[in-house]
C-alpha cells in the first residue's frame, strides 16, 4: 500500500503551503465548528425541556383550574359547575384506570412575615402524596406528612429562596412565620428547584423556590378563599403507571370532570409528555433549519478545497508526468491526490471540532443558553467533512490522473 | 529480440493539419544492446522514443516488447511495463523535488508493491552502486548535477529492468560530468543491460555501440561503431 506514502506526500505539500493550506481549511474549519455550536445549542434545548417536564412527571396527567375573574366564577357557579374540588380528585382516584395517585392543591396568594421582613408569596395547600407525585423532597426537615393533614396542623415547608430571605444565618425549622393572619410553624424547606421561565401550557410562570406549602385541610379550615367563588382546589396532579396510553386516559379524566362541572369549560388539561414532543417537534424544525446554513459553510469550504487542488494539480503536473513514466497507474494518482484533499479536510475537520467545542462551552459559560456536545453531533460534522474532502477531491484527482504522461512530464 | 519495430506509424491531428511523427520505422534491438537515436528536432526521435517507452501507443505498424503485443495493451497495463521492464533517465532528471535521493529511487518499487523494508534495501544497494551512500538523505536541490542524474539511474536501474531508455542525459551538465556519465552507462551495457540512447549530440551518440540516424520519421542510418566507441573510452581514462 502506498497510503502511508501519500499521507506523508500531503503533510509535506501541507508543510511547503501553510498558509495557503490553512485558508483552505477555514471553510471547513468553520462549517464543522458551526455544525458542532448548532446542534450542541439545540441539545442543550432539548436536555433543558426534559429537566423541565421531567418536574412534571413525565407520567403524569395536570387538571388546573382556570384563572376566571369573579364575575365568570359567579357565572360557572351559577350553571351549577363546583370548579375544581375534592370531589373530583377522589372520582379520579376511584374511577380512572391505571392510576397510581392524586395530588391536589389549592392555592392563593398570601403575605408572609418574619421579625421586619415580609413577602408576597404563593400559597399551596397539598396532600402528602404531593412530594412523590412531583419529585418535591425537602432540604432540611420534613415535607407535609399525613399527620399534619390529618390534624389539620399549623405547619409549613418554604421554599428554599424564602428560607435564605427570613432566616440568612438561624435554622428555619421549628421557627413561626406569620402567613396571612396566621402563625405557622416551618417544619422543612424543599431543596433547590429549577426556575420555571416560560409557561408550560396553562401553568403559569413562577418561582417554584418561592412558595409556601401547608396541609390541604389547614388551606382550606384556616384561610379565606382568594375570591369568592374560588374552586376549592386549584391543581388536581394524577400520576399514571406509565406513560402508556396517556391521551387516552387523559381524555377519559377530562369526560369525568367535565361530567361533574355540568359541561362548563373551566379546567384545562396538560400532559407533559404530550408537551415534551410537541416542543420537540418544533425543534427539531428548527435545528435542521439551523443545520442546513451550517452545511452551507461546510459545502462552501468543499469548494475552496477543489479549488486550490486544481491549482495543486496544474503546480505538480510534472510530478504526476513523472510518477506516471516511472509506473504509476491512474488510480495511484487518483488515490494520491484525494489523499491529499482528505488530509486537509480532516485537519480542517478536527481543528472544527476543537474551535466548535470551546465556542459551545463558552456560549453556556457566557450566557443563559444551555449547550451540549454530543459524541453524535461532533461525529456528525466530522463525517461531513470527510465526505467534502472526498466528494470535492475527486473532481481534481480524477482531471490529474487523466493528464497525459508525455505531455505532463515536458510541462515547464 | 527484445524490441521488435515494424513499419511503426504514428500520426498527431494538430488543428485541422495531420502531422505524420513516424512513417513507417523498422528496428529491432537485441538484450545487451548500447544503440543510440541521433536526430534533429521534429524528426520524430521522440516520438520515437515515447513509443519505445510505452507511454504513447503507435497509429499504425506494430511494437513487439519482449513479445508483449504494445499497441493493444490497457493503460494501466503499459504502466506496468514502464513500471517493470523500463527504466528512464531523462535530461532534465525529473526527480521528485520533495523526496529525498533514497525516497526518489524507492519510488518504482512503491508503485511495483515491493514492501517497504524490501524495497529501502533495493533503493540504498542502487545508490551504493551508483557512488551516492552519503547522498541517500539529500534532498535533489543539495546534489550536483551530476549526482541528481546519477539519483536519476539508480532510480531507473533499481527495479532491474529490461532496457535502460535515456533521453539526452548529459544534455543539462557540463562536458567533464558527461563523460562521467556517459562512463557508467557503458559499465552499465558491460554489466549486460541494455541501453537506448537519444542525443542529438554526435559525440555521444558515437560512444554507443550502435548508431541509429533518423531524419523525417524515417530511419536513415542504422550501423554499428565499435572502433570509435572504445577510441573515446581510452580518452576518458586519459582524463580522469
Amino acid at each position: 500500500m502506498q497510503l502511508e506514502e501519500n499521507v506523508q506526500a500531503a503533510f509535506n505539500g501541507l508543510k511547503e503551503h501553510k498558509f495557503r493550506s490553512f485558508l483552505t481549511m477555514l471553510g471547513i474549519i468553520f462549517g464543522v465548528a458551526s455544525v458542532i455550536a448548532m446542534l450542541s445549542i439545540g441539545e442543550g434545548a432539548k436536555r433543558e425541556a426534559i429537566k423541565k417536564y421531567q418536574q412534571l412527571g413525565v407520567n403524569n396527567i395536570i387538571i388546573r383550574d382556570m384563572d376566571l375573574s369573579d364575575k365568570e366564577l359567579e357565572n360557572m357557579r351559577a350553571k351549577f359547575s363546583p370548579g375544581l374540588s375534592l370531589k373530583d380528585a377522589q372520582a379520579i382516584r376511584d374511577i380512572v384506570p391505571h392510576v397510581v395517585d392524586v395530588a391536589p392543591q389549592a392555592e392563593k396568594k398570601a403575605d408572609i412575615k418574619y421579625q421586619d421582613k415580609s413577602v408576597k408569596a404563593t400559597l399551596i395547600g397539598v396532600t402528602p402524596s404531593y412530594s412523590e407525585i412531583l419529585n418535591y423532597s425537602a432540604d432540611k426537615g420534613n415535607f407535609i406528612t399525613q399527620d399534619h393533614q390529618n390534624r389539620q396542623l399549623k405547619v409549613c415547608v418554604i421554599g428554599i429562596d424564602i428560607a435564605s430571605k427570613f432566616f440568612s444565618i438561624e435554622n428555619p425549622i421549628g421557627k413561626s412565620i406569620k402567613v396571612d393572619d396566621q402563625w405557622l410553624e416551618v417544619v422543612g424547606v424543599l431543596a433547590s428547584k429549577s426556575l420555571f421561565t416560560e409557561t408550560v401550557g396553562e401553568l403559569a410562570s413562577r418561582d417554584l423556590n418561592s412558595d409556601i406549602y401547608i396541609p390541604l385541610s389547614t388551606f382550606h379550615k384556616r384561610f379565606e378563599k382568594e375570591k369568592l367563588f374560588s374552586s376549592e382546589l386549584k391543581q388536581i396532579t394524577i400520576k399514571l403507571e406509565g406513560s402508556q396510553n396517556i391521551t387516552q386516559i387523559a381524555e377519559i379524566v377530562e369526560n369525568l370532570v367535565d361530567r361533574h362541572h355540568f359541561s362548563n369549560k373551566d379546567f384545562s388539561i396538560v400532559i407533559p409528555v404530550e408537551l415534551l414532543k410537541q416542543e420537540e417537534k418544533e425543534r427539531r424544525i428548527y435545528n435542521i433549519l439551523l443545520g442546513s446554513i451550517a452545511a452551507i459553510s461546510l459545502l462552501v469550504g468543499g469548494i475552496g478545497i477543489m479549488n486550490i487542488m486544481l491549482a495543486t494539480v496544474m503546480e505538480r503536473t510534472r510530478e504526476i508526468g513523472v510518477r506516471r513514466a516511472i509506473g504509476a497507474k491512474k488510480h495511484d494518482i487518483l488515490s494520491q491526490f484525494i489523499t491529499e484533499s482528505l488530509v486537509l479536510s480532516i485537519i480542517g475537520g478536527i481543528i472544527g471540532v476543537i474551535i466548535g467545542l470551546s465556542f459551545s462551552i463558552s456560549i453556556s459559560f457566557f450566557t443563559e443558553i444551555t449547550t451540549s456536545v454530543t459524541l453524535y453531533s461532533v461525529l456528525v460534522a466530522f463525517l461531513f467533512s470527510v465526505i467534502v474532502g472526498v466528494t470535492f477531491g475527486y473532481l481534481p484527482a480524477r482531471k490529474a490522473a487523466q493528464l497525459s504522461p508525455i505531455e505532463s512530464i515536458r510541462h515547464e | 529480440m527484445l524490441i521488435e519495430i515494424k513499419d511503426l506509424r504514428k500520426k498527431y491531428i494538430m488543428g485541422e493539419m495531420e502531422v505524420e511523427a513516424l512513417s513507417g520505422v523498422n528496428l529491432s534491438i537485441a538484450a545487451n544492446e548500447f544503440v543510440s537515436i541521433m536526430g534533429p528536432s521534429g524528426s520524430g526521435k521522440s516520438t520515437l522514443m515515447n513509443i519505445l517507452g510505452c507511454l504513447d501507443t503507435p497509429t499504425g505498424g506494430q511494437y513487439l516488447f519482449d513479445s508483449i503485443d504494445i499497441s493493444s495493451r490497457t493503460d494501466d497495463e503499459l504502466s506496468e511495463i514502464r513500471n517493470k521492464k523500463i527504466g528512464f533517465i531523462f535530461q532534465t532528471f525529473n526527480l521528485l523535488p520533495k523526496l529525498d535521493a533514497l525516497q526518489n529511487v524507492e519510488l518504482p518499487l512503491m508503485y511495483s508493491g515491493v514492501d517497504k523494508k524490501e524495497r529501502r534495501e533495493l533503493a540504498k544497494k542502487a545508490l551504493k552502486r551508483l557512488g551516492l551512500e552519503s547522498r541517500m538523505n539529500h534532498k535533489p536541490n543539495e546534489l550536483s548535477g551530476g549526482q541528481r542524474q546519477r539519483v536519476a539511474i539508480a532510480r531507473a536501474l533499481v527495479t532491474n529492468p529490461e532496457i535502460i531508455l535515456a533521453d539526452e542525459p548529459t544534455g543539462n551538465l557540463d562536458t567533464k560530468t558527461g563523460r562521467e556519465i556517459m562512463e557508467i552507462f557503458r559499465e552499465l551495457h558491460q554489466e549486460g543491460n541494455t541501453i537506448i540512447l537519444i542525443t542529438h549530440e554526435h559525440e555521444i551518440a558515437q560512444q554507443a555501440n550502435r548508431g541509429i540516424i533518423i531524419r523525417d520519421g524515417l530511419i536513415t542510418k542504422d550501423e554499428l561503431n565499435d572502433q570509435k566507441n572504445t577510441l573515446l573510452s581510452e580518452e576518458v581514462d586519459e582524463l580522469k
